[in-house]
């Protein structure tokens, strides 16, 4: 596990400064700062463990997209799973490319069909000296450690029952193959994602908020922008879990002012709020169908 | 109150259980769902109806369950979905899960509706359910509202006429009015298009009343893209009502970060929506129209958020899964993108051709191009953007290696040639000599005629010629100058009438605003700005001698020369204008302002460089007022453009209109002008109420009108003459005769704002 990413990010993080340093963590729940120190493989502590117990306990399920489905979105897949959010990732690209020896040789494989083991068993005995200097073994690594492989979206049966990716870490909550929320890592994914929901012809006329956070593809920055999807993860599944505990039990009429404002409704407000927390990262919205 | 909790929390894990089982295997389905039915009802814990509500919209939704299974499901749960949707005060995230599964169920229902037209009581119960979804749709909390969207966008596209249904497929074609048939009695269509239409106009309402709400905005875009798709007999309706909306109009409001996120994300789903629709169907009857509309929005997108300096750069590093075909060399693009330093290898010793000198490439297949063999205009198409785009940094150096190049050749030629006299640099002239001085044009022919042309063809000539010079031609006459002048002036204006008609549409077309250059584009404005300018600008160079030459000959022959001539070319030019004016002043009555205005400041920049011009502004004016004003007809607007659009007003021009209403049928127009002048033209307010009050005293058809504008803008005439007239009345000696004499011996040339008190005593 030394060659966890999130270890080199705190060496990196001052060996590079040409990065800005990320903001403040937003007064979250504990598991940001927990997570942190985190290592692939070992369960994440300091959290509360996922339990029926209450209205606490509700979280929105997640959808994270880039385009091959190895960096950025994998990144990210990793801090909401670990942040115990629900969490299926994708890639919106036709073929998964990775870095070769030289710019005319990627090494290019197809979704859903190969597993991010194979990739670095193959990535390993081609050259592991270099795929290890360009961080691509350390990528692969964390990856096999989320999930069996990459996914392409356009592939992805929404509404199918996902029983079989138990293993995937994120897993608990998405089973119905259904998210509450697609965040997206670049503008070119967004498009791809609410164009393809438009072709689907919404046929689960289920709502889902997908957002746009531009984050650019090298390891440094997924480590920044997983950060940043977690604090919009955050921001959005309190807003959503207020709703639920207010016009709970209470009923709706109970509820008054600011607290009767839908969390769909707040949506804007809480991106807006994100994006200044954020500046870096310009973000989209929009809401589409299932 | 934890007892009912731990067994609450025994249930859900229960139901979660029997969901796991159904996700596992859809065969459960029908069992599962009519076993939670009870537990989940109206009747049951929010928690359980949270459940409940999210497990049937998921069962109604899932793609794994056959669309048999759901029609049979969805007449089991009709009667708890209606339940719980009438329950007073409903949970939101419950209506919100219920409205979704109605949406889904609404197409079973109206299918097995088409099947069974008796099965009366389940038509009413998705009836009433219906009802009570529309009920919601404007007052519920948005996540609830949005869903309604989505629900009534069902209901459209199940209520619309689908694609013709292929008779084999029956079962697999898609729920639609096509389906029903003519005389069904639950359904009957003629209600439900009406319905349809109804709701339809409601759904696309959103882009008028709540433009600012994105979340319904975006909802209601993000589902109309099945029904553009799939209803063809909408499709144009619904294009035309998003063509309309404009999502940035809230431009007025304070951009905060809410705004600024709600309107790019309307803005982007806008566009993705009509990529869509055009990427689907690139020849649709409004493809042209929605290319338009994105072309436009683009473009004041870029005002409206002033992107330029938020814009991301190209990346940094590559965008596409690590691609390294896509990365941007970082590092080693550095060196790459500096000039390439030239280098100018020396020419080999010996005699050198032209082409050698100049070539500066090493590429033999280059050297050996003859580029004389291409076609001329090719080798102009391919120069001219060359040099256009050639870097300066690149350009000079390599004219300073030529230069280098050739100065060393020159002097190893002299260095050969020791009997070459020193290069006369003055002297570029062709001067035969017998001896050949060396001079560079001479060095560069006999280099040609060297290599190029080795047989000796070319001999040098015995005779020796004089030297040359083309004569200058005979000074003109000031009439031949005139007469070419006038010529010119006439050539100007045929073009310009040439233009009138098939330029005038290309002129409309690039309206530049107010950063254009004057008479760039080289249509009629242009020329016309042209021509104005050559007479009103070109003989002030002459007006600058002119003052000097009439003061040092008073009334000499000379002066009237100037005179004369400077008449003859300005003149004759405004001449010219006038009557191009004239001929068809109504629409070319720009060309008449324009002018008025080139005149109007060109005096007065003659002011301000201390000239004293000849009034030519003022003349011109009156000359094309009078021009016109017989032709006006008493609705004339020509008139009243005339006199607002003109640069200055003066009373002589006030003069004129006031002769109009001396003609009965025009005094309104005249009136009308002047009331004009002195709403909108207050520098010339007073004039124009003085020269109202002379109307009224002078133009017995023009008193009623005037005096109803003077009632409002200098009442004190009014009231004097009403005065003096109770005075004669009571005096009551005074004849009518003298008595409608009165009012003409007021002065009214006196510009005076209050001539009103002197007169009264001077006629009493």
């Amino acid at each position: 596990m030394s060659s966890d990413p999130r270890l080199t990010r705190a060496g990196s993080r001052t060996a590079t400064p040409t990065h800005p340093p990320p903001p403040p963590p937003p007064v979250g729940p504990a598991p940001i700062v927990s997570s942190d120190g985190g290592v692939d493989g070992t369960r994440i502590d300091g959290s509360q463990p996922v339990d029926a117990s209450g209205q606490d306990n509700f979280k929105l399920k997640f959808c994270t997209v880039c385009a091959s489905n190895q960096n950025r979105s994998m990144e990210a897949h990793l801090r909401l799973s670990a942040a115990h959010y629900p969490v299926v990732s994708f890639g919106t690209g036709s073929l998964v490319r990775l870095p070769g020896p030289t710019i005319t040789q990627p090494n290019v494989y197809a979704f859903n069909t190969t597993s991010y083991d194979s990739m670095y068993k193959e990535l390993e005995g081609k050259d592991p000296r270099l795929y290890r200097a360009n961080g691509l073994l350390n990528m692969l690594e964390r990856n096999r450690g989320v999930k069996w492989g990459p996914e392409r979206w356009q592939d992805w049966r929404i509404g199918v029952p996902r029983l079989n990716h138990q293993q995937d870490r994120g897993s608990i909550g998405v089973e119905g193959g259904v998210v509450d929320i697609v965040i997206t890592c670049e503008e070119r994914c967004f498009d791809a994602v609410v164009d393809d929901l438009l072709n689907r012809g919404s046929p689960l006329n289920r709502p889902v908020h997908v957002f746009n956070v531009d984050i650019r593809d090298n390891h440094e920055e997924a480590l920044v922008g997983g950060k940043a999807i977690l604090d919009l993860a955050d921001s959005l599944n309190r807003a959503a879990a207020e709703e639920r505990i207010i016009h709970g039990d209470s009923g709706w009429e109970e509820g008054n002012g600011a607290s009767r404002t839908n969390f769909d409704e707040r949506v804007p407000e809480i991106l807006g709020d994100w994006q200044e927390r954020w500046p870096q990262m310009p973000a989209l919205w929009t809401l589409a169908w299932f | 109150m934890s007892q009912p909790l731990a067994s609450v929390a025994d249930q859900l894990a229960q139901l979660d259980a029997a969901r796991k089982l159904v996700l596992g295997d859809s065969a459960f389905y029908s069992q599962i769902v009519q076993g939670i039915l009870p537990i989940v009802g109206a009747h049951a814990r929010v928690e359980l109806r949270r459940w409940g509500a999210d497990f049937l919209a998921e069962t109604f939704a899932s793609p794994g369950l056959s669309l048999e299974q759901k029609q049979q499901l969805c007449l089991l749960v009709l009667q708890t979905i209606k339940e719980i949707l009438e329950l007073p005060s409903e949970d939101a995230s419950v209506i919100k899960s219920m409205v979704q599964a109605s949406a889904s169920i609404y197409p079973l229902v109206f299918r097995h509706i088409i099947a069974n037209p008796d099965d009366a009581p389940t038509w009413e119960k998705m009836a009433a359910i219906k009802s009570n979804i529309l009920r919601r749709w404007d007052t519920a909390p948005a996540g609830v509202r949005v869903c309604c969207i989505k629900f009534v966008q069902r209901v459209v596209q199940v209520q619309t006429p689908g694609a013709p249904a292929d008779p084999r497929r029956a079962e697999q074609s898609e729920t639609s009015l096509t389906l029903v048939p003519r005389n069904h009695p639950l359904i009957p269509t003629t209600n439900l298009e009406a319905e349809t239409f109804g709701l339809l106009d409601r759904m696309l309402n959103v882009f008028h009343e709540n433009p600012l709400d994105a979340i319904l905005v975006n909802a209601t875009l993000n589902c109309l893209g099945g029904l553009i798709r799939s209803r063809p007999s909408i499709s144009n309706k619904i294009i035309s009502t998003i063509l309309n909306f404009n999502p940035l109009k809230q431009a007025s409001m304070p951009l905060t970060s809410k705004v600024k996120v709600i309107v790019k994300s309307m803005e982007r789903t806008t566009r993705a929506l009509l990529l869509n629709i055009n990427k689907r169907n690139p020849n649709g009857p409004l493809a042209g129209k929605i290319h338009q509309y994105m072309e436009r929005m683009a473009q004041s997108r870029l005002e409206f958020f002033d992107d330029a300096n938020r814009k991301r750069g190209p990346p940094i590093e590559p965008t596409d899964g690590l691609d390294q075909a896509k990365r941007l060399r970082l590092g080693a693009g550095v060196p790459d993108t500096p000039t390439p330093t030239i280098t100018v290898p020396p020419l080999p010793p010996g005699p050198a051709s032209y082409a050698q000198l100049f070539t500066l490439t090493r590429d033999e297949a280059f050297r050996s191009f003859d580029v004389s063999q291409l076609p001329i205009d090719l080798v102009i198409k391919i120069a001219l953007p060359v040099l256009y785009r050639l870097d300066q940094k690149v350009l000079d150096p390599a004219i300073n290696g030529l230069r280098a190049r050739y100065d060393t050749y020159v002097k190893q030629q002299q260095r050969a040639a020791p009997r070459a006299a020193p290069v006369d640099e003055d002297d570029e002239a062709y001067e035969p000599d017998f001896e050949p001085t060396e001079d560079p044009e001479q060095i560069m022919n006999k280099l040609d005629n060297d290599v190029e042309e080795p047989e000796d063809t070319y001999a040098p000539p015995d005779v020796a010629l004089g030297q040359f010079e083309l004569p200058p031609p005979p000074p003109m006459s000031q009439d031949e100058t005139a007469n070419i002048g006038r010529g010119t002036v006439a050539r100007v204006f045929s073009m310009m009438n040439m233009l009138d008609e098939s330029g005038s549409a290309v002129s409309k077309k690039t309206k530049t605003g107010i950063n254009r250059l004057a008479a760039s584009s080289y249509d009629r404005e242009a020329w016309l700005t042209v021509i104005i300018r050559l007479a009103t600008r070109a003989s002030t160079g002459l007006d600058d001698y002119d003052p000097e030459a009439n003061i040092k000959t008073e009334d000499g022959p000379s002066t009237s020369m100037t005179k004369s001539t400077d008449i003859s070319l300005s003149d004759s030019i405004r001449d010219a204008l006038y009557l191009y004016f004239i001929e068809d002043f109504r629409r070319r009555m720009d060309i008449a302002i324009a002018w008025l205005n080139e005149e109007w400041y060109n005096e007065r920049v003659q002011k301000e460089n201390g000239n004293d011009p000849q009034p030519t502004y003022e003349k011109w004016a009156l000359k094309i007022i009078d021009g016109i004003l017989p032709y006006l007809d008493a609705k004339d607007k020509m008139l009243i453009r005339l006199l607002s659009e003109m640069p200055a007003v003066s009373e002589a021009v006030l003069e004129r209109v006031k002769k109009l209403a001396g003609d009965p049928e025009r005094v309104s127009l005249a009136v009308n002008s002047l009331h004009y002048l002195i709403l909108l033209r207050p520098p010339v307010r007073d004039i124009c109420i003085d020269a109202l009050e002379d109307l009224w005293r002078n133009y017995e058809d023009a008193r009623s009108s005037a005096a109803k504008l003077l009632a409002r803008w200098r009442p004190q005439v009014l009231q004097q003459q009403q005065q003096q007239q109770q005075q004669q009345d009571q005096v009551g000696a005074v004849t009518s005769a003298s008595n409608s004499a009165t009012p003409v011996p007021v002065p009214v040339s006196a510009p005076a704002p209050a001539p009103a008190p002197t007169p009264a005593p001077s006629s009493s």
